[in-house]
C-alpha cells in the first residue's frame, strides 16, 4: 500500500533532480535524525516575471497521503497567505488538486507546481477560499495589487 | 640478329605502305579476278617470306581482290543498270549521313563516359574525404583521451567524475567535472561568459545556496543533477 506512494515519489524526486523549471524547488523533508521523509515535500514557487508576483519565492509544503497517486497531495502556503484561492490555513484551492474534480494520478509534482504558479496571477473568482483576498480582488484592484507586491517582498529569494 | 631486325623493319614499313595505298585504287573494278595465279603467287610468297616490299605489295592487293570479290558482284550489278562508274550519290549521301549519326551517337557516348568518369571521380573523392575525416576524428579522440588519462594519472589517480546540468534562465547546459572540483570554477566560467562580477553569480542546488568552496561530493550530488545559476542585479 505504502509501496506505491513511496515508489512513485522516489521517481518524482529522481526526475526532478534531473530537470525542473528554473527557480522552482521541490525536495522531501529531512528529519532531524538525517532520514528523508518522502511523504512531505518542501517546495518553492517563484512568482512569474512580468507580474506583480515577480521577485517573490513562495514557500509551499506538499503533504502526500498513502493513497497517492490515487489521491492528490495537499498543498499549503504559509498560514494567512494572501490570495483569493488560498484558505486561511494556507491550503491551495485548485481544480487539479481536487480528487473529485481535476486530479489525475498521472499529474506530476512539476505540473502541480507550475499549475500553482499560474494560479498566483490568475485567481479564480468563481471559487474563493478567503474573504480578504477575494474582496480586494473584486472591489479594489489597486489595493489588491499593492498587497500582492508587498507579499512578494516578504518572500525574497533564499539564495 | 641484325638481319632479322632489318626484315622486321622492312615488314612494318611495307605494311604501312600497303595500308596507305589500298584505298587509292580498287582492283576489283578494273581487273577480272584470276584465282589460280593469285593462289600460286600467294603461296610462293608465303614460302619466301618478305624478301622485298614490291612482292609483298602485290600479294596484298591480290588478297584484297579476293576479299572484295563477293561485294564486287553487287557493285557490278548496279553499274550494269546505271551505266555509271561512280557509285550512286544517294548511297554516299546516306553513308555520310550515317557517319554523322555515328558521330553524334559517339559524341553522346563520349559525353556519357566523361560524366560517368567524373561521377566516379567525385565518389572517389568523397570516400577519400570521409576516410580522412574519420581518421582525424579517431586521432582527435585518441589524443584527447590520452591527454585526459595523462592529466588524471599525473594529478589524481581514480578521481571520480560527474556530469551535472547547469540551468540559467535561458536554458540548461551539461558540465563535466570531478566530484572534488570546487564550484568556484563554474562561478568563474559563468561570470566570464556573461561578463559580470563573480559576486553576482549565485549557484543553488535544491533551493540551497552553494558556497563556492563546496564540491559535488560534499553536496551528495549524482549524475545529471541540476544546479541553478542566479544572477543578482546590482
Amino acid at each position: 500500500m505504502s509501496g506505491i506512494a513511496r515508489g512513485r515519489l522516489a521517481e518524482e524526486r529522481k526526475s526532478w533532480r534531473k530537470n525542473h523549471p528554473h527557480g522552482f524547488v521541490a525536495k522531501p523533508e529531512t528529519l532531524p535524525d538525517g532520514t528523508v521523509n518522502l511523504m512531505v515535500w518542501h517546495c518553492t514557487i517563484p512568482g512569474k516575471t512580468g507580474t506583480d508576483w515577480e521577485g517573490g519565492y513562495f514557500p509551499l509544503t506538499m503533504h502526500f497521503s498513502e493513497d497517492y497517486p490515487s489521491k492528490p497531495p495537499k498543498c499549503k502556503f504559509p498560514q494567512g497567505f494572501f490570495h483569493p484561492n488560498v484558505y486561511p490555513s494556507g491550503t491551495v484551492c485548485l481544480s487539479i488538486l481536487n480528487e473529485d474534480s481535476g486530479w489525475r494520478p498521472a499529474i506530476t509534482v512539476k505540473q502541480i507546481l507550475v499549475g500553482i504558479q499560474d494560479l498566483l496571477d490568475q485567481p479564480n473568482p468563481a471559487d474563493p477560499a478567503q474573504t480578504e483576498g477575494y474582496h480586494l480582488f473584486i472591489q479594489d484592484a489597486t489595493e489588491y495589487k499593492r498587497r500582492v507586491r508587498q507579499q512578494a517582498k516578504q518572500y525574497p529569494p533564499l539564495v | 640478329m641484325p638481319t632479322s631486325r632489318d626484315t622486321e623493319r622492312h615488314r612494318s614499313t611495307t605494311m604501312d605502305e600497303i595500308e596507305e595505298l589500298e584505298p587509292l585504287f580498287d582492283y576489283s573494278r578494273v581487273q577480272p579476278v584470276n584465282p589460280i595465279t593469285i593462289d600460286d603467287d600467294f603461296y610462293d610468297d608465303d614460302d619466301v617470306i618478305f624478301l622485298d616490299g614490291k612482292k609483298r605489295k602485290t600479294t596484298q592487293t591480290v588478297e584484297d581482290d579476293k576479299k572484295t570479290n563477293g561485294k564486287g558482284v553487287s557493285v557490278v550489278n548496279i553499274e550494269d543498270q546505271d551505266d555509271d562508274w561512280l557509285p550512286p550519290p544517294p548511297m554516299s549521301a546516306s553513308n555520310s549521313q550515317r557517319s554523322i549519326d555515328d558521330d553524334s551517337t559517339l559524341k553522346k557516348l563520349r559525353l556519357k563516359k566523361q560524366e560517368l568518369a567524373s561521377f566516379a571521380e567525385s565518389a572517389k573523392q568523397l570516400l577519400k574525404d570521409v576516410e580522412e575525416s574519420s581518421k582525424f576524428e579517431v586521432n582527435d579522440s585518441l589524443q584527447s583521451s590520452v591527454d585526459g588519462v595523462d592529466e588524471k594519472s599525473l594529478q589524481h589517480s581514480e578521481r571520480p567524475k560527474i556530469v551535472i546540468s547547469v540551468q540559467d534562465k535561458d536554458g540548461t547546459k551539461q558540465i563535466r567535472m570531478f566530484m572534488d572540483d570546487k564550484f568556484e570554477r563554474i562561478v568563474k566560467t559563468y561570470a566570464d561568459k556573461i561578463k559580470c562580477d563573480q559576486k553576482q553569480i549565485v549557484l543553488s542546488f535544491d533551493g540551497d545556496k552553494i558556497s563556492s568552496s563546496e564540491t559535488p561530493a560534499s553536496l551528495g550530488m549524482e549524475d545529471d543533477d541540476i544546479i541553478e545559476v542566479h544572477v543578482k542585479s546590482r
